[in-house]
């Protein structure tokens, strides 16, 4: 057993269970306030609170008064679900006053070389299906052209001058209609580039993964003949969901003046977007540059490039600068959504209660292409199976299929809460068949500290070792959630026909892509004291700046005042996978903490020549850095300004770290659901939606707290409302926030987060993420819960009063 | 076409084209505090006061608002000199990417104006139309609470000249040519 010296640099070795004790507390020693963190896992303003408010933060959208000669572009989008463009006309198009370029695929500014609109590291594990432009056409929406104008309105006149013929196809909007033997065929295998493993383009199978630990149909033919096992089946089902980021997609894309693109974009992932440019556009990746702003929010939407490339190809031709902002109809239907999916479990358990085997299949609706349909399908088994990783014989299968239908991608969560609906669900039929109390079924079952979590690596092939769990504070969050949810003790209504239930769901998620992801941080010194700190990290608003400035300043004693975030810049900032994962505050964080204290070994320098100590017996805290052993201090802007202006040796302090790992220490949580149903019409009210969650060390308890509480919103709303519907030529039916039906302030019921603190000790300061796991049980927790008061069960989402009823009436 | 108007409290003339709503006129105008969600009055995230009465901008023609009194986040407080309702927001972390902010705190000023001393429900019945996708609105809810409660301790020292408390109206569908509230 060997482990590194600092147990927080991310990489610490394999630990036996009863060692992970130790690693409690480990960053006391580092801690320059003595076991107090100063800055860290305290309430600090977000940093950009006041720009917020005041109206003065810039998003993309934003920064179009300042473009001289700025064009404005509308996209013409396919009006069929299936089929080929035999003629486009674009010359009344043309003709229009203020239209600067139409483009079409035949445009030589347009590329035509496959690519996908997933942003993920290099290579992608998503075909390359997709064209900027498109005449093979596979859902309603797909881009056929685009126009750049002075103006948008006249940019959306002219594109519906463009006169359009298709050739229409038979469509298919069901993964099983995709699969079934003479279905219409959306891909041909030989112009799908990066094809994922077991797609089989003949039945419109993007991707098909399987993994299986012990031997599961072994377990299953002993338990049949075994009156003390006992075999459940279910079947789950959810509807695509919509990220409903509140900024559309935007991009203001230029050729700038040394010939480089330059792109200002809502992006998650600067960096992927850069390199695929550059692929796209066959261009080296250092001609193009590209700024994140604000973000208004991007929820896994925005790890998508899916505006980007027609702004530039409209920038191009127009040869002037191009912004291009999705209406909200084209957020609902022509960017990215949560993939449907439908999830058989089976389990063997015996009568004590002991799951003895998984098998759990998963068919997911990719739509008309495929980023992320490999990955996302996968871990819908894969996120949740580890919650019972004892477990000795586990499957998984998951399928991803192409239909006619809008494209799924990635979104909060990816795939969890889908699988988390199945297998919690799942959870609570088998605990009522065996009569045991959920809870108590499933903490017989539960993955806790110390254990070797093997079903995570259920998918990889080989012999996958699993990752140790160093952390987790399960059990905690069961405790306090039930407490605050009343599990004990709800009132029953007066009324007969009124009943009331908690529910409970347990989720985990992971902190990052183990062994994919890479973090770097830059920052240096003023000669005031403060700091300018540039990380490739990408804060799309729940407050990753401000989480970067606390490590930063907690490790240099400053306060997170002095500590200047800038916002990522390919051309400026250090490299960064996205934010994407639950990655940002674990893997970059990691990174900052390294590089302030690189920087910190640089300003002791500085300070052991003024103060004449030697540089390991000073520590840094409250803007100075002071020798225990005399008291003496020397502000942190005495040390900025003597490494600049000083008589001795000038040298600007410059700390820089990078940070990539194979840990990816899942954060654990548990919903509660309070639930009145009312026997004779199904319908049913939620006093409290409780989330308990096990983040590790927050960094900023508050934005922590804010992000379970909006997760939770999100998840409530995949719970109950949402969803789109299409007619049966595939148009959609939801084009706008008020048929989606998101929850307003009147309709929401209150949420109520809770901290379970634990410490990772791979973590910086013993973080890990919270930025997912809260989307995921809301779902499974509400149908536990009406199940538990009314007796019925709603397997597929949203839930509603009307499905509610009818199982009511069957029953 | 020229419209004149009183934006922030002082005097402006706004080139606007005919067709254009209130949302394009203010954010041609470089006042780009009020954004743009959908367009069709559903997400709020464009609110603005008109005559003090929250507006969705998007969905107000510009020519309407002709000698109007519009008030934009850009006429509260400044990031050194926030004003009450800005503070509490920021005091109570009541808020996440902040796409929807500018819109919650003109909705608050309609609100707090017309009832300084709102109870939850009526907080959340003046809320609904304005959408928040990261907070869970728990935070925001908070916020204008605590605005409530800051702004009657300021009124206690500093009343701002007795500006008639406008009367709330009540929403009986769009008004024709744009959402009225
Ligand atoms: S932009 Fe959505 S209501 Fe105005
Ligand atoms: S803070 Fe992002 S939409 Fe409200």
């Amino acid at each position: 057993m060997s482990r590194t010296d600092d147990p927080d640099d991310g990489r610490a070795g394999e630990l036996p269970p009863d060692e992970a004790e130790r690693d409690a507390g480990a960053d006391a020693a580092d801690d320059p306030a003595g076991g107090e963190y100063a800055t860290v896992a305290s309430r600090e303003e977000k940093v950009d609170a006041r720009s917020i408010v005041t109206g003065d933060a810039r998003y993309t959208a934003d920064y179009a008064g300042t473009v001289p000669d700025l064009a404005e572009a509308a996209v013409l989008r396919s009006a069929v679900a299936h089929g080929v463009v035999t003629e486009i006309d674009t010359s009344r198009a043309a003709e229009m006053d203020g239209v600067y370029a139409v483009i079409t695929p035949d445009s030589p500014s347009v590329p035509d070389r496959p690519y996908t609109s997933a942003g993920q590291s290099y290579p992608e594990p998503s075909p390359w299906d997709l064209h900027v432009l498109r005449r093979r056409v596979r859902y309603v929406g797909d881009p056929i052209a685009a126009v750049a104008a002075e103006d948008t309105a006249t940019a959306r006149a002219a594109v519906r001058r463009i006169d359009v013929t298709y050739e229409e196809f038979d469509a298919v909007f069901s993964p099983e209609a995709a699969m079934a033997d003479g279905a219409p065929r959306l891909h041909d295998a030989d112009e799908v580039e990066n094809v994922q493993p077991g797609a089989d383009y003949e039945r419109n199978v993007e991707a098909r993964v399987a993994g299986e630990i012990g031997d599961v149909d072994a377990a299953f033919e002993a338990a049949a003949a075994r009156p003390d096992r006992t075999v459940v089946e279910t079947e789950w089902e959810t509807p695509h969901q919509s990220h409903c980021v509140p900024e559309p997609h935007t991009t203001i894309a230029r050729r700038d003046e040394d010939d480089r693109y330059h792109l200002v974009t809502s992006t998650q992932v600067p960096w992927h977007v850069r390199r695929q440019l550059a692929h796209l556009f066959d261009v080296p990746v250092r001609d193009v540059r590209v700024t994140k702003p604000r973000i208004g929010a991007g929820f896994g939407g925005k790890q998508s490039m899916v505006i980007e490339p027609i702004a530039l190809a409209l920038a191009l031709a127009a040869d002037r600068p191009v912004k291009l902002e999705a209406t909200r109809t084209e957020e609902f239907h022509a960017m990215r959504l949560r993939r449907p999916s439908r999830v058989t479990v089976r389990s063997v358990v015996t009568d004590e209660g002991d799951l003895e085997a998984l098998d759990v299949s998963v068919v997911t609706n990719s739509g008309a292409y495929g980023p992320h349909g490999m990955t996302a399908s996968g871990a819908v088994g894969k996120k949740p199976l580890p919650l019972y990783t004892h477990t000795p014989n586990v499957r998984l299968e998951a399928t991803a299929v192409h239909t006619n239908l809008p494209v799924a991608g990635a979104m909060r969560g990816y795939g969890a809460p889908q699988g988390h609906f199945a297998i919690e669900g799942h959870m609570d039929e088998v605990a009522r068949e065996l009569g045991l109390d959920p809870i108590e079924f499933r903490s017989r079952n539960l993955i806790g500290e110390g254990d070797l979590d093997v079903a995570s690596k259920i998918l990889d092939p080989g012999e996958g070792h699993g990752r140790r769990i160093r952390s987790c504070g399960l059990d905690e969050c069961i405790d306090r959630g039930k407490d605050a949810i009343g599990w004990n003790d709800v009132d029953q209504p007066e009324e007969d026909h009124l009943h009331r239930a908690c529910g409970v769901a347990l989720a985990m998620q992971g902190s990052g892509i183990p062994g994919d992801e890479l973090g770097a941080a830059h920052i240096r010194m003023n000669e005031d004291g403060s700091f300018v700190l540039q990380t490739g990290a990408v804060d799309i608003g729940p407050g990753a700046d401000t989480a970067m400035a606390q490590i930063a300043a907690e490790v240099l004693g400053a306060r997170p005042a002095d500590i200047v975030v800038q916002p990522s810049d390919t051309d400026v900032s250090p490299f960064d996978y996205g934010a994407y994962a639950s990655s940002t505050t674990y893997v970059t964080g990691q990174a900052v903490k390294k590089a302030a204290e690189d920087a910190r070994e640089q300003l002791f320098g500085v300070a052991a020549r003024l103060l004449d100590e030697p540089a390991d017996a000073l520590t840094a805290r409250g803007g100075a850095v002071r020798s225990e052993r005399t008291g003496e201090s020397v502000s942190l802007e005495a040390i900025g300004y003597e490494s600049i202006y000083g008589d001795d040796v000038r040298a600007q302090v410059m700390g820089q770290a990078s940070h990539s790992t194979d840990e990816s220490p899942p954060p654990f949580g548990a919903q509660f659901v309070d639930v009145t149903v009312d026997e004779r019409t199904g319908e049913f009210e939620i006093h409290d939606l409780v989330f308990a969650v096990d983040c590790g060390v927050a960094i900023n308890p508050d934005l922590a707290a804010g992000q379970v509480t909006g997760a939770m919103h999100m998840s409530y709303e995949l719970a109950v409302g949402g969803g789109l519907s299409f007619d049966d030529e595939g148009a959609p039916e939801v084009c706008g926030f008020r048929d989606y039906g998101m929850p307003r302030t009147d309709d929401q019921p209150p949420l109520t987060p809770i901290l379970v603190e634990t410490h990772e000790p791979t973590g910086p300061f013993g973080a890990k993420s919270v930025a997912e796991v809260p989307t995921n049980a809301v779902p499974p927790a509400l149908s536990n819960a009406i199940r538990r008061a009314v007796g019925v069960r709603v397997s597929d989402l949203p839930i509603t009063p009307e499905k509610v009823n009818a199982a009511l009436d069957t029953q | 076409m020229e419209l004149e108007l009183t934006l922030n409290g002082d005097d402006a003339t706004l080139t606007v084209a005919r067709s254009a709503s209130l949302l394009d006129a203010l954010r041609r105008a470089g006042y780009t505090g009020a954004k743009r969600g959908c367009d069709t009055g559903d997400c709020g995230f464009c609110t603005v006061l008109v005559d003090g009465d929250p507006v969705k901008s998007c969905v107000q023609p510009a020519v309407r608002t002709d000698g109007a009194a519009v008030e934009t986040v850009e006429g509260l407080g400044s990031q050194d000199d926030l004003h009450p309702i800005q503070a509490a927001f920021v005091d109570n972390a009541a808020l996440q990417c902040g796409f929807c902010i500018p819109g919650m705190i003109m909705r608050t000023k309609g609100l707090l104006d017309a009832n300084p001393d709102p109870d939850e429900g009526e907080i959340r019945e003046s809320l609904s139309g304005n959408l928040c996708r990261c907070t869970g609105y728990e935070r925001i809810l908070d916020a204008v609470d605590d605005a409530a409660g800051r702004l009657a301790r300021t009124d206690d020292v500093a009343a701002d000249g007795g500006r008639p408390v406008p009367e709330r109206r009540s929403c009986a569908g769009p008004a024709p040519g744009g959402e009225q509230e």
